[in-house]
């Protein structure tokens, strides 16, 4: 029934301030990570209130000062697969052999959506909005999603995602790659449906 | 030796942009590439892409007042352990 206890000592005031002083430079990063997570401001906010709060309530697991930016990430991740999963519309989780073969570069050669283009790929790449992109992201399973964004935005690396993730190093390898390539197929679909390319039934 | 095929290549590329490859799997990719024109481009390709979606994400401003409405949660939190929203 008790929650975690924020201090590594018994009958000591929890240390708020140190806490604040590890914990809120980190504000602002995963603040954008709970927001491409969710993709709604009052969510994503109440989501890192409550990663801050649980943070706070089990500091004392924190193992060293060098490890706050993965472990609060772990936190928020966490907490967002619990909470917001099933409310998202996520494309499904393809077999590897399928992802391997779809690659967005030879799809644009192939279909030649732009035939007097000698930027073909510029081209295809220029028509995107901006939501456009962030759509096609959040729309990656979660499981690919949190390391693609992870590293997009805060360049992130394999071990400290292997520390967020939870998880070893090749498994990091393997979600971000499968996830950029779900990222390609996403942004082909998104052309399709808004009619930025025109293909070629054959 | 270094026998990597297109696909073997191909599916190294962010890894490599990320510069999370080292060692003998480096090597092997730079010697892929020194001879593939075709993976060259591709990589190219993925380089943009990667580059592409990163310009596109933009930066989400915080909302006003977030730390201190966390500030106040955690002096909250810290006066009466257990009262905060959770589980």
């Amino acid at each position: 029934m008790t929650h975690d206890h924020q201090g590594s000592t018994t009958g000591e005031e929890p240390d708020t301030r140190r806490f604040e002083e590890l914990a809120l430079p980190h504000l602002k990063a995963l603040y954008r990570l709970a927001f491409r997570l969710i993709g709604d401001a009052t969510a994503a906010e109440d989501l890192v209130q409550e990663t801050y709060l649980k943070a706070f309530q089990s500091f004392g697991s924190l193992r060293s000062d060098d490890s706050i930016r993965p472990w609060l990430f772990q936190i928020l991740s966490r907490l967002a697969t619990d909470r917001y999963r099933s409310t998202r519309r996520e494309v499904p989780l393809e077999e590897a052999g399928d992802l391997d073969r779809f690659s967005l570069y030879n799809q644009i050669a192939d279909e030649d959506p732009f035939p007097y283009s000698n930027r073909l790929h510029d081209d295809f790449l220029g028509q995107f909005q901006d939501d456009d992109v962030r759509r096609a992201l959040a729309a990656l399973p979660e499981v690919y999603r949190i390391p693609v964004v992870l590293v997009y935005t805060e360049e992130m690396s394999y071990q400290e995602l292997a520390e967020v993730l939870g998880c070893p190093l090749g498994t990091v390898m393997s979600r971000l790659y499968r996830g950029r390539k779900t990222l390609e197929r996403e942004l082909w679909e998104c052309a399709k449906r808004r009619g930025l390319v025109k293909t070629w039934n054959r | 030796m270094n026998r990597m095929s297109c696909e073997q290549a191909m599916r190294q590329f962010y890894a490599y942009l990320d510069h999370a490859l080292s060692g003998e799997r480096l090597a092997e990719l730079n010697d892929h590439l020194k001879a593939c024109l075709d993976c060259c481009d591709k990589l190219q390709f993925s380089r943009q892409l990667d580059g592409f979606v990163k310009s596109r994400l933009g930066d989400e401003p915080l909302p006003e007042g977030i730390e201190a409405r966390i500030r106040k949660e955690l002096a909250s939190e810290a006066s009466f352990p257990g009262n905060g929203k959770k589980e």
